[in-house]
């Protein structure tokens, strides 16, 4: 830089500004205060949503079907395994009221009930009661008394090349479904 | 030595004495603890028929478990693993452990009740009603800081809860989570950010952790300033207004008409023309309202200390996402609404609506709209602000009423009535395995 050019005293005429261009600036300052409060908040709400998660998986083994002895099995992952003459299908053990585990009751001599949908009578050697609010479920998971608002889901069942049972409780099933061996 | 003795005493204890009227107010305002206390009340707010004191004993009560939280928090890891041995630690080990955690317990427990009866209380006298005469007035406000920090104290109870993630812990929060589930739309992802997954894990836990901890007692804070604030900008309790109203009738005092209006920003008449109407009914703060709050705070305290002594914080069985106790009962003050969920699922042919949303959250849903709503749709006078039971609002005292027994008794029907299965049993049945009460 030349000698004369840091000497010369030229501010004053650059910092003259209008009425108009102050404005303009508070209105551009006060835009850039808004946008970055929005743009912190946004960021500290989407911050907390998680983007991975160290969950158990939805798809697991289970173990071989020996393993499964006839009627209801009941699975930590909070499912039962029903094995019915080496036909297999699993029921969530999850409350669709509010998410209590709901318990097996197993019933020797079986239980008859008349259906209300074909009006026959069925037999049934066990049932699922949820202790929280008294939910009944039947033996395919229906809901027969108390709050529960839908029957319990049933999840797809599949064999791994290992020989075991795979459950996947991310696929709903329906009541038609069976893994036969 | 006993000049010295004498000087030290001085210069330890507080012996300033005012001499006029206008120093013993000076005092108030230049006092530090003082100067958030008005410098004159009149003597029905001083009345402890009045207030009940309620608002004084929820903000000790909440002193208490800032103290008491922040000494819990020494011994407390929030992770899945830890937390519940921590508590047992402090339950078995930590000296005084069961004494600081009971404080802390009993004292949350009652500051949702004494809340709630605070809430009772500035509801039948009125005191949330509009028309107040001092500038700036506007009750309807604290009325809603008043009932956000009812649900701030109830999410703080309820997060609370969760920490020591035993068997109640980990139901309640399920139970919880798939309420807010049940909302439709946004209810899942809602669940999703409050459990921070899909399951209910150790992210879930640290996310309550940290609102028990940092965010709910933080924005209470807040809250409650602002709160204690807007009771001097409406121109004092309730009651003011009731005596000043009085006072015109009786004494015929001419009321000023005169308006002062600050540039447009501010209108109607100022709480100068209020407190002239009230004039030789009022008192210093200082000492006269200072010396009740301590005899509040002194008494309140023992009472608290006392039931800590015999009463022991429960603690159930380490979380276990197998086996749920039989019945899961929510904590007493929310046990109304977990005996909602379980009757309100609605079936109409085959369509089915889920107890969880109606009872978790239309029905309070419509009550706190109820509530934020009720100043509008109150239409008495401003002769009923800050009077118990005012003829004209007899009508809707007694709703409220009903509305708070029907609570009450709902809560008496899921603690007392309902065994394992949720199932009912009389009061003088009893159960075939008694289930803990809360
Ligand atoms: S959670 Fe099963 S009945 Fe309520």
């Amino acid at each position: 830089m030349s000698e004369d050019k840091l000497n010369k005293n030229d501010y004053s005429p650059k910092l003259e500004i209008t009425r108009r261009g102050f404005l303009s600036l508070i209105g551009l300052g006060f835009l850039g205060v808004i946008g970055s409060l929005v743009l912190q908040g946004f960021s500290a709400v989407r911050s907390i949503i998680p983007n991975v998660l160290y969950e158990p998986p939805k798809k697991f083994k289970v173990g071989p079907p020996s393993r499964f002895s006839e009627g209801a099995t009941f699975l930590p992952e909070r499912l039962f395994i029903i094995n019915n003459n080496n036909e297999f299908h699993a029921i969530s053990a999850i409350c669709t009221h509010l998410g209590c585990t709901v318990n097996l009751a197993q019933y020797s001599p079986p239980k008859t009930y008349i259906s209300r949908r074909t009006g026959k009578t069925v037999d049934e050697t066990f049932e699922f009661h949820c202790p929280c609010h008294g939910s009944k479920y039947r033996e395919n998971g229906n809901v027969y008394a108390g709050p529960a608002p839908l029957p319990l889901p049933w999840y797809e069942l599949s064999l791994a090349p290992d020989g075991q049972i795979v459950v996947n409780t991310d696929k709903i099933v329906d009541h038609n479904f069976r893994l036969k061996l | 030595m006993i000049e010295k003795l004498r000087k030290l005493k001085k210069q330890l204890t507080w012996t300033y004495v005012p001499e006029t009227e206008r120093e013993a107010s000076d005092a108030v305002v230049r006092n530090f603890v003082l100067h958030w206390f008005p410098s004159k009340v009149t003597s029905k707010s001083l009345s402890f028929l009045y207030t009940l004191e309620l608002g004084t004993i929820s903000i000790l009560l909440f002193a208490i478990l800032l103290i008491t939280g922040v000494l819990l928090m020494f011994m407390y890891v929030p992770s899945v693993g830890q937390a519940y041995w921590g508590v047992k630690d402090i339950e078995y080990v930590v000296s005084f452990g069961p004494f600081i955690r009971g404080i802390h317990r009993i004292a949350a427990s009652l500051m949702v009740a004494v809340v709630f009866l605070h809430m009772m209380r500035v509801f039948l006298t009125g005191a949330y009603k509009k028309g107040g005469k001092a500038i700036g007035s506007f009750r309807p406000l604290n009325w809603w800081i008043g009932l956000t920090l009812l649900l701030v104290t109830m999410l703080l109870s309820y997060t609370g809860y969760l920490l020591p993630w035993d068997q109640l812990a980990v139901w309640a929060v399920t139970i919880g989570m798939n309420i807010a589930k049940s909302a439709p739309f946004i209810g899942e992802k809602i669940a999703f950010l409050l459990r921070g997954g899909t399951i209910i894990d150790q992210n879930t836990l640290l996310r309550w952790y940290v609102a028990h901890v940092v965010l709910l007692p933080l924005f209470g804070v807040i809250l409650i300033v602002w709160h204690m604030w807007r009771i001097r900008k409406d121109g004092g309790l309730g009651s003011v207004e009731s005596l000043a109203e009085e006072r015109i009738v009786k004494d015929k005092i001419v009321q000023k008409g005169k308006t002062y209006s600050l540039m447009g920003i501010v209108t109607g008449a100022t709480p100068a023309i209020i407190s002239h109407n009230v004039q030789g009914d009022t008192y210093f703060s200082s000492p006269q309202l200072t010396r009740r709050i301590l005899i509040v705070f002194t008494i309140s305290a023992v009472i608290l200390l006392g039931i800590a002594f015999i009463y022991k914080a429960p603690l159930e069985a380490p979380a276990s996402m197998i086996i749920p106790p039989n019945p899961a009962k929510a904590p007493w003050y929310f046990l109304w609404l977990q005996e909602l969920v379980a009757d309100t699922t609605i079936r109409i042919g085959s369509f089915t609506i889920s107890g969880g949303f109606v009872g978790g959250i239309l029905v309070p849903g419509v009550l706190i709209l109820a509530a934020v709503l009720w100043p509008f749709l109150d239409k008495s006078g401003p002769e009923a602000i800050g009077v118990w039971f005012h003829k004209n609002r007899r009508l809707q005292n007694t709703v409220f009423i009903l509305t708070v027994l029907v609570i009450i008794a709902l809560i008496f029907v899921g603690s007392d009535m309902r065994g394992p299965y949720w199932k009912l049993y009389m009061p003088w049945q009893t159960w075939p395995k008694t289930p803990t009460k809360f």
